[in-house]
């Protein structure tokens, strides 16, 4: 027994040792404890996996948007071989040719969907839940700054195929940019890319799509779950074990006076 | 009741966190459970999707999920209804309602940036501790009448017809007579141009077109001004002021040449 338990003791150190070294210079393996080995309340259930859900359909958009930007080229010059612009070219080998191109460009067009779906629904939980009120009101402002990214990259990622679809819808946007006040000119000359849009104008959304708004978007993804994790999830309000619910009056004042002082920081 | 909000809300905060801690479930594996089975289903209705995308449909043949896409971007033919991705259709339909020049920015500015500051500012005006839906009416009935709006706009932005350019070219011929142009090649040569640019997607002519983004109706825009004002204005419309229509220089000096004849030519039916 204590000849095995030294040699456990070996094996854990050789695997904790780099744990404990890179857990003190950065805290990681503490943070992924803090994350992972923490409770819920009990009631929490289907409802309250919308977040991941988009959080994978995120995942899902992050990886094949990798893919798909090894093979996209964003020019709206034309290919001497094909006749067409590049960027169309390049969308019709990906879709045509390229091993499994189609599933990851396929994945990829209707994962944008599938997230932006998600972000609405995982919305009207927390609405419903009145998961938005204190303390987690930073939570939901970093929530509606996800969905007005996604949607951006949504509309930013529909003009890359550059075909009539895309150009004219694109055309549309570009021209409702123009109409708002002080800035929408300016903004609408700068996304157009001069008189005609053309390969500028590719040149700038492929930008935005591809960093930009995915820096944006990913940032805030990691403020988002970081404040889920540290505020909690909500439980279900009308739920009989709720976390956090009134308890009859004796019971209330007595839990009250403890905990307010330990826990708020007092008045 | 001395006691305000801000205490009341720490308070309901400090027993939630009290009860996880004592009668909560783990978050691993427990919880993260869940959210593994969910996000499968995700990947899995993604991976579907796609499968019945490229299977139905064939290159610019579109199946029940749409084409692989469709013809190259073209600038030259217009002959092309412009559509967003649908989430965007709701944005594409208020912008019908709202078609007179001076409203336009309603549409595209306006309700979405209220919009956009309603759901930023919700936890900070609706304020009250309560969480349960059936005790918050306000809420759940603004609620309901915001998914109402959305979807219905949603609903009418899919389902708006625009005509094609090549059904409204078949026009030219009736509008080169009730305008008095037939015997004007230029002006019948610009009306077939009009016609597949594009045009009507946003103005009217003769009871046709969509009225857009508050482009105006031309059926007598030949009364005001004649054709080099009319060529000027659709190299540059940002330099006459209008900084909702792109510019047309593209089309070439002899295409905006016979567009600015048919433009000088409508003079309206009453005029003739």
């Amino acid at each position: 027994m204590a000849a095995k338990s030294k040699k456990d003791l070996l094996v854990a150190n050789a695997i904790l040792a780099p744990l404990d070294w890179v857990d003190e210079r950065t805290g990681a393996v503490r943070g992924t404890k803090w994350f992972l080995f923490r409770n819920v309340p009990r009631d929490v259930s289907w409802a309250q996996t919308l977040g991941s859900a988009a959080l994978t359909a995120f995942i899902v958009q992050t990886l094949t948007g990798v893919i798909l930007a090894m093979y996209y080229e964003p020019s709206s010059s034309i290919d001497p071989i094909t006749g067409k612009p590049i960027a169309y070219s390049s969308i019709e080998a990906i879709t045509n040719e390229l091993t499994l191109g189609w599933l990851v460009r396929g994945m990829h067009r209707w994962g944008a969907s599938v997230f932006i779906i998600l972000l609405f629904l995982h919305m009207g939980r927390v609405f419903l839940f009145g998961a938005y009120k204190y303390p987690r009101e930073l939570t939901w402002i970093t929530g509606v700054f996800i969905l007005a990214t996604g949607m951006l990259l949504g509309f930013t990622g529909y003009l890359l195929p550059w075909d009539q679809t895309a150009y004219w819808a694109t055309v549309v946007g570009i021209n409702l940019n123009g109409t708002a006040p002080f800035a929408g000119p300016w903004l609408a000359q700068f996304l157009a890319g001069g008189p005609e849009i053309g390969s500028d104008a590719l040149a700038k959304w492929y930008a935005l799509h591809m960093l930009v708004l995915p820096g944006a978007i990913i940032g805030l993804i990691g403020v988002h779950i970081y404040l889920v994790t540290r505020l909690g999830v909500s439980s279900p309000p009308w739920s009989s074990e709720e976390a956090g619910r009134e308890r009859p009056p004796v019971q209330t004042t007595g839990t009250r006076s403890g905990l307010v002082r330990g826990g708020g920081g007092g008045d | 009741m001395a006691r305000d909000l801000g205490e009341l809300n720490r308070e309901d905060f400090a027993r939630y966190k009290d009860d996880v801690k004592k009668e909560g479930k783990p978050f691993f594996p427990r919880a993260i459970f869940h959210d593994t089975v969910m996000s499968f289903i995700v990947v899995c209705v993604i991976t579907a999707l796609a499968v019945i995308w490229y299977y139905d449909a064939d290159g610019v043949k579109p199946g029940i999920l749409g084409p692989w896409y469709t013809e190259p971007a073209d600038p030259g033919t217009t002959d092309f209804v412009p559509r967003p991705d649908w989430y965007f259709y709701f944005l594409f339909y208020l912008l019908r309602i709202f078609k007179w020049p001076e409203t336009v920015f309603i549409a595209t500015v306006g309700i979405p940036t209220i919009g956009l500051m309603l759901l930023i500012g919700l936890p900070f005006y609706d304020r009250r501790r309560e969480r349960r839906p059936l005790h918050r009416p306000v809420a759940m009935v603004a609620a309901v009448l915001t998914i109402l709006s959305m979807a219905v706009l949603t609903w009418k932005g899919a389902t708006a017809k625009e005509a094609l350019g090549s059904e409204l070219v078949t026009l030219v011929p009736k509008w080169a007579e009730e305008q008095g142009f037939a015997d004007n090649p230029e002006a019948v040569k610009g009306a077939e141009l009009f016609a597949q640019s594009g045009c009507l997607n946003c103005h009217t002519y003769m009871g046709q077109g969509a009225g857009n983004l508050g482009a105006p109706n031309l059926s007598e825009i030949g009364a005001t001004n004649d054709a080099s004002y009319f060529v000027q204005y659709l190299t540059n419309p940002a330099a006459f002021g209008n900084t909702v229509m792109g510019s047309y220089a593209y089309l070439g000096q002899e295409n905006l040449a016979a567009l600015g004849d048919f433009l000088a030519a409508s003079k309206g039916t009453s005029s003739k």
